[in-house]
């Protein structure tokens, strides 16, 4: 079963599409990290799917019910560009609010539940509007957690935090993932740090699902290549191309693709009476792809 | 690598979706200064109008009294839509003039912190926020028509004004401010949920239906025209008027129906409207 299944979704803004007839499947289980630059329609799909927009035509399904069933709705928990707290309670007044609102009869236990997932269990009494942009995001996460919510919604959650921010944030993400195994759709601009936990893509663009993969079918494209320098550049080159197949001079680099034997490379050169004075082994990861991708929409 | 449970759905009852919604409000109502605050001023507001004009000036004079009757601060003497003074005004009615400035408050900051995605999430159906909205804020402002009724009679107690009243019309007066209360606390969270993305703009919308100006308008011309009045009694305005010191047990079975028919107006239009509009 898929946790999100959408169809044709459309939703515009003043006669502009925000999002434009989107396809997009979501496996349960999956951690689905969702990608696309400023305004192409991550947050708009993310409020559609949390039913604060309502969509112009299309059909959203989780775990094979309509987005509308209370039952299934009451089971997803978002961080939605903010985590949504009165910002005069304390962080744990927000919480009970929302566990409140959920039914949940062990409150303090789920507060403290969620408190230790995000490392936040000493900061409880603290004021909302007294946090720090790192704690109010990882409050954000905990009040999605509570209720053991089967499909998690996180809009950028770890932007703008530093780098410990980011790591801490990276190991609550994965921690979630292992322990409770809930769906995550995740969207972020920090492909580095997606591309560490996510299972699946899905990129987006104008509004439009581009490409949808998995974490293996993105290994499968990604491109290995090895990267070197000599003292005859020209030589080299001319060399490496009789012998490989893909041979580019990039970025005042040789890269040889498809290539990551650099023994037998740099054999080659010096039988061919080249000195390598730097080689080095690469894969193309999920942001170089991104980036292809991106390119190649705009020459079309 | 995918990390998958079977998981079960439960679509929760009604009653379990409003008891969680009811639960949130009222929490948020009890654990936040706004409602004391307001309660404090419906109290503090006619004792203070009661004794200012009591009070001497340098040379010993006291002003006009406002009221000559404790119970004239909670409950004009008679059905009075155009009014004549303002004692006919400033009565208990004022608490909706306050409650509706503290609806839009308390509406305002489920949208301005943010708090109100947390409720849609999980809260497909939008006529649970409507309701929950309307009747704890009905409850608050029953509070502080309590709050209200207290400061007065303290207050005209206090400054010696006149006791003597018919008990069954206080009781019907004070009763039927209370039960309307429903109906103006769910005009309010409709008028916020319309105007809901324009804090401002909600907080002048209530203060403008709170004052009664468009029945009072109203009034003033059917009265011109010498044409009957008590179709006026079917607004939350005309109905709140109509419950007075001089008021039998008919104008209580008005208030319940006017008060329940606009409260199930608004619900529905609210609700038409959350469904069918973006809500954040």
């Amino acid at each position: 079963m898929n946790a999100i299944e959408i169809r044709n979704l459309s939703k515009s803004f003043r006669g502009m599409y925000a999002v434009d007839h989107l396809n997009m499947t979501v496996p349960q289980g999956a951690i689905y990290g969702f990608i696309g630059e400023n305004g192409s329609g991550k947050s708009t799909t993310e409020k559609l799917i949390c039913g604060h927009l309502v969509p112009d035509s299309g059909e959203i399904e989780l775990f094979g019910r309509d987005y509308t069933d209370p039952g299934v709705r009451v089971r997803v928990g978002a961080l939605i560009e903010n985590a949504g707290c009165f910002p005069g309670s304390s962080v744990y007044q927000n919480l009970m609010m929302q566990c409140i609102n959920l039914g949940i009869e062990n409150a303090d236990e789920e507060i403290r539940r969620v408190l230790e997932i995000v490392r936040m269990e000493d900061n409880a009494n603290l004021k909302f509007k007294s946090c720090s942009l790192g704690m109010k995001q990882r409050i954000g996460i905990a009040m999605a957690l509570l209720g053991d919510p089967a499909l998690l919604i996180l809009d950028e959650p770890i932007n703008g935090l530093d780098t410990d921010g980011m790591r801490i944030m990276r190991e609550i993400l994965v921690d979630i993932t292992k322990k409770y195994g809930c769906t995550v759709l995740i969207s972020s601009h920090i492909l580095g740090e997606l591309e560490k936990i996510a299972t699946h893509y899905g990129i987006i663009r104008q509004g439009k699902m581009i490409t949808e993969l998995s974490a293996e079918e993105m290994d499968c494209r990604a491109q290995v290549f090895t990267s070197l320098k000599t003292a005859d550049m020209n030589g080299a080159f001319s060399a490496l191309s009789k012998e490989y197949a893909d041979v580019r001079c990039e970025n005042g680099y040789i890269r040889i693709y498809d290539v990551d034997d650099t023994a037998a490379i740099v054999d080659y050169l010096m039988k061919n009476g080249h000195v390598v004075s730097e080689i080095s082994r690469n894969k193309i990861g999920l942001e170089e792809y991104y980036i292809e991708l991106m390119s190649k929409k705009e020459v079309e | 690598m995918i990390n998958s449970r079977d998981i079960i759905f439960e679509s929760p009852t009604f009653a379990r979706r409003i008891k969680g919604m009811l639960g949130v409000d009222f929490y948020r109502l009890f654990h936040t200064p706004l409602f004391y605050i307001f309660l404090a001023i419906a109290a503090i507001i006619p004792a203070m109008v009661s004794a200012m004009t009591m009070m001497p000036d340098p040379n010993g004079n006291t002003m006009e009294p406002l009221y000559s009757n404790v119970w004239q601060i909670i409950a004009s003497t008679k059905s009075l839509y155009v009014i004549e003074g303002i004692a006919d005004y400033a009565n208990m009615n004022m608490v909706f003039i306050f409650g509706g400035i503290m609806v839009s408050i308390f509406i305002g900051h489920d949208y301005k912190s943010g708090y109100v995605k947390q409720l849609f999430t999980t809260h497909a159906k939008k006529q649970d926020y409507m309701l929950s909205k309307s009747l704890v804020c009905a409850f608050a402002m029953a509070c502080m028509c309590i709050t209200y009724l207290i400061g007065g009679t303290v207050g005209g107690l206090l400054v010696n004004y006149d006791t003597n009243v018919n008990i069954g019309s206080l009781l019907v007066a004070i009763f039927g401010k209370i039960i309307m209360s429903v109906g103006w606390a769910s005009l309010y969270t409709f008028l916020n949920i319309i105007f809901r993305k324009y804090f401002g703009v909600s907080i002048a919308s209530s203060f403008f239906f709170g004052t009664g100006i468009l029945i009072i308008g109203v009034a003033a011309i059917v009265e011109n025209l010498s044409l009957p009045t008590a179709f006026l009694n079917i607004f939350l305005y005309g109905a709140s008027v109509n419950a007075n010191l001089s008021s039998g047990i008919d104008a209580l079975i008005i208030c319940i129906t006017v008060s329940v028919a606009w409260a199930v107006f608004y619900n529905y239009l609210g609700t038409k409207i959350l469904s069918r509009s973006d809500v954040y």
